[in-house]
């Protein structure tokens, strides 16, 4: 679904990815984990489409397309989501509206009829109860005014609304207690299917105990420097990184 | 005399020649035709007009409106924004019986509407009184083109303590083809004491010509009277419009704007706010769009002469491709106006690297126990926002619209008029499609 191939990345000239490779098939959960500094969300945002990113080599490839050619908006109706780090408040923006704009462009591409606002209502209104968010949060500007666990679940809920085959969260778990982070990964997994693939980009284990990841990369200074599945997570949570990234210099 | 030294000032003098019938007095027109033999327009050496030439004015070269048909489906979709309004309609100038909704002279529970040249006794003193009193000075040459041209023109009276007056629409439709035309109608307004009010004026073009407007409005509210007050421009691109509005507040009165200047080659809009009693308040809003080589002009000037008063002023603008803007807002408090509450504030989005704002909010206080507070920001497009609605299969001129309607919005939300809400921000949407299409 996802192949990414020796993927080197700069920003404003200083390289920041460095030779990338990672493989994602569906129905996977792949967790990044890393120290700061380490290319992390430079991997989401590139993934996404963000701006301000030099692809000084290699290629990235989504459903067999080349998605470094792709503009955001149609990366995200080809099925791809980025759960943001620092979800973007938008002032005069209406959540509801914004939303079924986003859910009828992608229905659009699928070559599906767009949904009418009594149709949209039902379905937001499910998806609602799987992030336990407040009815009120949906007729308000888009994030404006929401608490920093509000706009992680606000983050879950287009997820869950716009139903991606890809979705990549970006340190969805920071800043959020353990009660949010345990709705959030609740929605997480509910969502998950045979057909769609997670990547969980994250800096501590802890969201790992509730979403429980299929394979785990450790991302240093560019590189994936080592794979293996959950217990490379709790071996990180007991050790932290220093070990590994010994042990990496040493090869 | 001074021999004219422009095209304009050439024709102007004419029209004060003809035999025409005027909308004012000989004693109202005398020194205004006289100040305009003088015939001096300001350069951008004034500081008044340094941002804003006049050259598309004073080079044009007018002629008597060759009009076309006008179609009654442009009207009914004007009146689409109040439907249930007084309509008033001005063409090229002047009244139309024909189009307007009620005849001249009605008595809607308190309200009276008349002619200004039919005006005679104590009205006529009234009107001319709320004229000399005004706020505009002697030395704003506009004035003076309205005064002393002006061939029409209304006096919308209300009574004292009257209350629930149908709302009154006035429309000013142009339908000049093929030659430069010149329209200056005036109106003078008066809320007797506790009365209210809603006015919603409206500028339009049926033809595709240029059309010079320089229409003045003279309002007087008396104490506790409350007038609300919407002027929207959608008039084609080659129209100059110049207009000038005097508000004088009463003691506890209330005067609520709200401006859109969403057409026009240039447009040139002063308000001009006074306080004449204490506990009144001004609640100025506005919007501009510019694109191509617009330029659009806003200026406010609000008089803190009374304790206890409140001014509260908001403009948004949203600039792209060549077009130009200024906003600039003088507050002044005088030295008795305690406790004055004054709030400014003017936000700008430049959509292209060629547009460009000139933004002065003034504040001028002389009073110590004051709450005083004015900002002005000019910024392009949030990138970040851009990105997150891209981000979810929005695409980029989607979302551009999304997020320039958002930017006007916190204007247009304010307006207390449902249909006219609706109409604004239709009209609205229209016009940043249309700016939106060129430059995404």
């Amino acid at each position: 679904m996802l192949s990414i191939k020796n993927l080197q990345v700069s920003v404003e000239d200083k390289p920041i990815l460095k030779g990338l490779n990672l493989e994602v098939k569906p129905g996977e959960i792949h967790a990044i984990m890393g120290p700061n500094g380490s290319g992390k969300s430079t991997l989401a945002h590139v993934l996404s489409g963000r701006e301000g990113y030099r692809v000084d080599a290699g290629s990235a490839h989504y459903k067999g397309l080349d998605l470094l050619e792709m503009a955001p908006e149609i990366r995200a109706r080809e099925g791809m989501f980025l759960a943001f780090q620092y979800p973007i408040e938008i002032p005069g923006v209406n959540n509801t509206s914004f939303l079924k704009k986003a859910l009828n462009e992608i229905r659009k591409h699928r070559g599906e009829e767009e949904l009418d606002a009594i149709d949209f209502l039902s379905l937001i209104k499910k998806q609602m109860n799987l992030v336990e968010m407040k009815a009120d949060l949906l007729k308000r500007p888009v994030n404006q005014g929401f608490s920093g666990g509000e706009k992680k679940r606000n983050e879950i809920l287009q997820m869950a609304v716009l139903n991606p085959t890809l979705a990549i969260l970006d340190e969805t778990d920071s800043g959020l207690d353990i009660d949010a982070l345990r709705i959030v990964a609740g929605g997480v997994n509910k969502l998950r299917t045979a057909d769609n693939a997670f990547v969980v980009i994250t800096h501590y284990q802890r969201l790992l105990d509730y979403i429980v990841p299929d394979f785990v990369h450790v991302l240093s200074d560019g590189q994936i420097i080592k794979s293996g599945t959950k217990e490379l997570a709790y071996e990180l949570e007991e050790r932290g990184y220093d070990w590994l990234l010994e042990e990496s210099e040493k090869v | 005399m001074t021999q004219p030294t422009n095209n304009f000032s050439a024709w102007l003098s004419q029209q004060a020649d003809t035999d025409s019938s005027f909308a004012f007095s000989e004693a109202v027109r005398s020194p205004s035709l006289s100040k305009l033999a003088g015939g001096v327009f300001p350069t951008r050496k004034d500081e008044e007009w340094r941002y804003t030439p006049l050259g598309s004015i004073l080079d044009s070269c007018l002629a008597k409106h060759t009009t076309g048909a006008l179609d009654i489906g442009f009207i009914d979709s004007l009146k689409q924004a109040m439907p249930s309004a007084h309509t008033i309609i001005f063409l090229n100038g002047e009244y139309s019986e024909k189009y307007s909704d009620d005849p001249l002279g009605l008595k809607d529970a308190g309200l009276s509407i008349t002619h200004l040249s039919q005006l005679e006794g104590a009205s006529l003193k009234m009107a001319e009184d709320i004229i000399l009193n005004s706020n505009l000075t002697d030395d704003n040459i506009f004035q003076h083109i309205a005064l002393g041209l002006s061939q029409a023109g209304l006096f919308i009276e209300v009574d004292k303590n009257a209350d629930g007056i149908t709302p009154i629409h006035i429309i000013h439709i142009s339908t000049a083809h093929s030659t430069t035309a010149f329209t200056n109608p005036v109106n003078v307004v008066r809320l007797a004491n506790n009365s209210h009010l809603k006015i919603v004026e409206q500028y339009a073009s049926a033809g595709d010509a240029a059309v010079i407007t320089i229409p003045a409005s003279y309002i007087q509210l008396e104490d506790g009277a409350g007038l609300d007050y919407y002027r929207i421009g959608i008039e084609n691109a080659a129209t100059n419009h110049v207009c000038n509005t005097s508000v004088r507040v009463g003691g506890s009165g209330s005067f609520k704007s709200h401006q859109y200047l969403l057409g026009s080659n240039l447009t040139r809009s002063n308000l001009e706010v006074s306080f004449t009693g204490p506990g009144a308040e001004a609640v100025l809003r506005g919007v501009y769009l510019g694109d191509d080589n617009q330029h659009l002009d806003v200026r406010t000037y609000l008089d803190h002469a009374h304790p206890h008063c409140s001014s509260d002023q908001h403009f948004r603008g949203i600039l792209d491709g060549h077009s130009r803007g200024v906003f600039n807002g003088l507050v002044l408090v005088r030295e008795h106006a305690q406790k004055t509450d004054a709030q400014q504030s003017n936000k700008n989005l430049l959509l292209s690297r060629d547009a460009r704002i000139d933004t002065k909010p003034q504040l001028e206080i002389f009073a110590d126990d004051v709450k005083c507070a004015h900002g002005a920001t000019v910024g392009e497009l949030d990138s970040d926002a851009l990105f997150y609605l891209q981000s979810r299969g929005i695409g980029k001129k989607d979302a551009t619209l999304m997020l320039t309607r958002a930017f006007v919005a916190e204007v247009t939300q304010e307006i207390n008029i449902e249909s006219l809400q609706t109409y604004v921000q239709a009209k609205i949407a229209a016009a940043l499609d249309e700016i939106v299409s060129t430059s995404v």
